[in-house]
């Protein structure tokens, strides 16, 4: 029996959990599971925020996980990328946790947290597999060999998809948080009626989505004059710049599958609960036999259940770490391997 | 380049090249603010000075809120875009971005926090122009 704590504070979401031999004990996250103790947890850039919500949060994923501080046999916690303020919360209080109470120590990367996460479902991804990370911050397409190694094929040069999403939900005046928003009106929209065209690249594998943007803001500039979109347009453009988006994403998927020999496909991240997304990438994983994982929605955002098996992983691996180990701001990873050999 | 400066970009490669002759003029201390609403090239502006002092390859740090890059020069990019309340800089630890002197400073949306910003900044405006192209002036105050 070893009990894992994952603790993860790196943006703007609050979150504790227990795994147990990779089965999930507990998963709590604060602007979900936490409306009722503290009248709503609206998540906000606010180191403060992580600290009061942080013992609350560790002793309730504790008490649902039945068990005692005293079982838990691993602390992981987000070491980056994320902002530094944030992350320290969290990075810190493990540390003490694990000094306090003579447990090991695991820092976790927040984006090896999502490639993995799959793991979380019953139905796992098999090794090798295409993992597209698709989130508010980040944009990458990867080649996952092992728990170990994994190969970045592509990222995007400029905006992340989940990015793309709310900032063209914000300007046609849907609002916050884009993705649902924006999937919402396109079930009911023509995806045919507007064409958005995604900038094409001179790499395979990158993505660029600043150009979608900007061509959206430019469509309703010119066709509405500064007025308000009208209702019965904001489904056309949001299914038609959705598929514009997710049609590029899928594109970059079909081009590894069709260039790399994996067995499943894995779609992970915040934009992995977009419906179209999924609808499409099954399309795919049929046409080329291969299994597709998509975590379930509780896994596709920040969490911490993806970062207690992370750091349950790498204990497994044999990893150990100093207490000394410090928050970093940007996405590197020393599991990244530059060669590829296969 | 001679300050204020006006010009008319019409595509990224023209951007690129005004981004170069203005990173001549940075320092380390120096600050720079971005104005100009979604899409009108302040993200590639920075990636474009970021690629001369060969410190990475930028991207947007709205999500982030800020990036750090390194080479010849250390540059902080930042992004206002996202944040809602004076409070959640502070929170981040702007100030001390801001005290940095090893570092140049750049902030997408600096129009939305402007009473935060010191006197002494170099502020570039892009706007759009009729026919996709960009309008860009970069001033110095203080």
């Amino acid at each position: 029996m070893m009990n894992v704590l994952g603790i993860e504070t790196s943006c703007d979401e609050t979150s504790v959990a227990v795994i147990n031999n990779g089965k999930l004990s507990s998963n709590i996250i604060a602007s979900q599971d936490f409306h009722k103790d503290f009248g709503g947890v609206v998540p906000e850039l606010s180191s403060r925020a992580h600290l009061q919500l942080i013992v609350p949060l560790l002793k309730q994923a504790i008490a649902e996980a039945e068990l005692n501080l005293k079982d838990i046999d691993v602390i992981s916690a987000t070491a980056g990328p994320g902002l530094i303020g944030a992350l320290l919360v969290g990075l810190t209080f493990a540390k003490g946790l694990s000094l306090s109470i003579g447990k090991p120590f695991i820092p976790v990367n927040h984006i090896e947290g999502h490639i993995y996460s799959g793991f979380l479902m019953d139905d796992k991804p098999e090794f090798p597999y295409l993992c597209l990370v698709v989130s508010g911050g980040h944009t990458l397409l990867l080649y996952v060999e092992s728990d170990v190694k994994f190969y970045k094929l592509g990222t995007t040069i400029d905006d992340a998809a989940g990015e793309a999403f709310d900032k063209v939900s914000k300007m046609i005046g849907l609002g916050y948080p884009g993705g649902p928003l924006i999937q919402k009106n396109a079930e009911i929209g023509d995806e045919n009626k507007i064409d958005f065209p995604i900038a094409k690249l001179k790499t395979d594998y990158d993505f660029s989505f600043s150009g979608v943007k900007t061509s959206v803001l430019r469509y309703i500039e010119k066709t509405y004059n500064n007025q308000p979109v009208p209702k019965e347009d904001l489904q056309d453009i949001a299914a038609s710049f959705q598929k514009s988006v997710i049609g590029a994403l899928v594109k970059n998927v079909e081009k590894a599958l069709q260039n790399y020999k994996v067995k499943s496909i894995s779609v992970v991240g915040g934009v992995a609960a977009n419906k179209y997304l999924g609808e499409k990438l099954k399309t795919i994983s049929k046409k080329y036999n291969k299994k597709l994982i998509i975590p379930g929605i509780q896994f596709c955002g920040d969490n911490a259940a993806m970062i207690a098996y992370r750091g349950s992983k790498l204990y497994e691996q044999g990893l150990r770490y100093e207490l000394t180990y410090n928050a970093f701001p940007r996405f590197h990873s020393e599991f990244i391997a530059t060669e590829m050999n296969i | 380049m001679n300050l204020p400066f006006i010009t008319e970009s019409s595509s990224v490669e023209d951007t690129i090249a005004i981004a170069e002759e203005f990173s001549d003029l940075l320092r380390e201390g120096d600050i720079v603010a971005l104005e100009g609403n979604l899409g009108v090239g302040k993200t590639q502006f920075v990636k474009a000075v970021c690629n001369y002092f060969k410190a990475g390859d930028a991207v947007s740090p709205t999500f982030a809120i800020v990036n750090e890059y390194s080479g010849r020069m250390k540059i902080y990019h930042f992004d206002f875009y996202r944040i809602s309340r004076e409070e959640e800089l502070f929170d981040i630890g702007f100030d001390e971005y801001l005290m940095d002197d090893e570092a140049v400073l750049f902030i997408e949306w600096s129009n939305l926090f402007q009473d935060l910003l010191p006197k002494k900044l170099y502020k570039i405006k892009f706007s759009m122009m009729l026919n996709e192209k960009r309008k860009i002036e970069i001033v110095k105050n203080g």
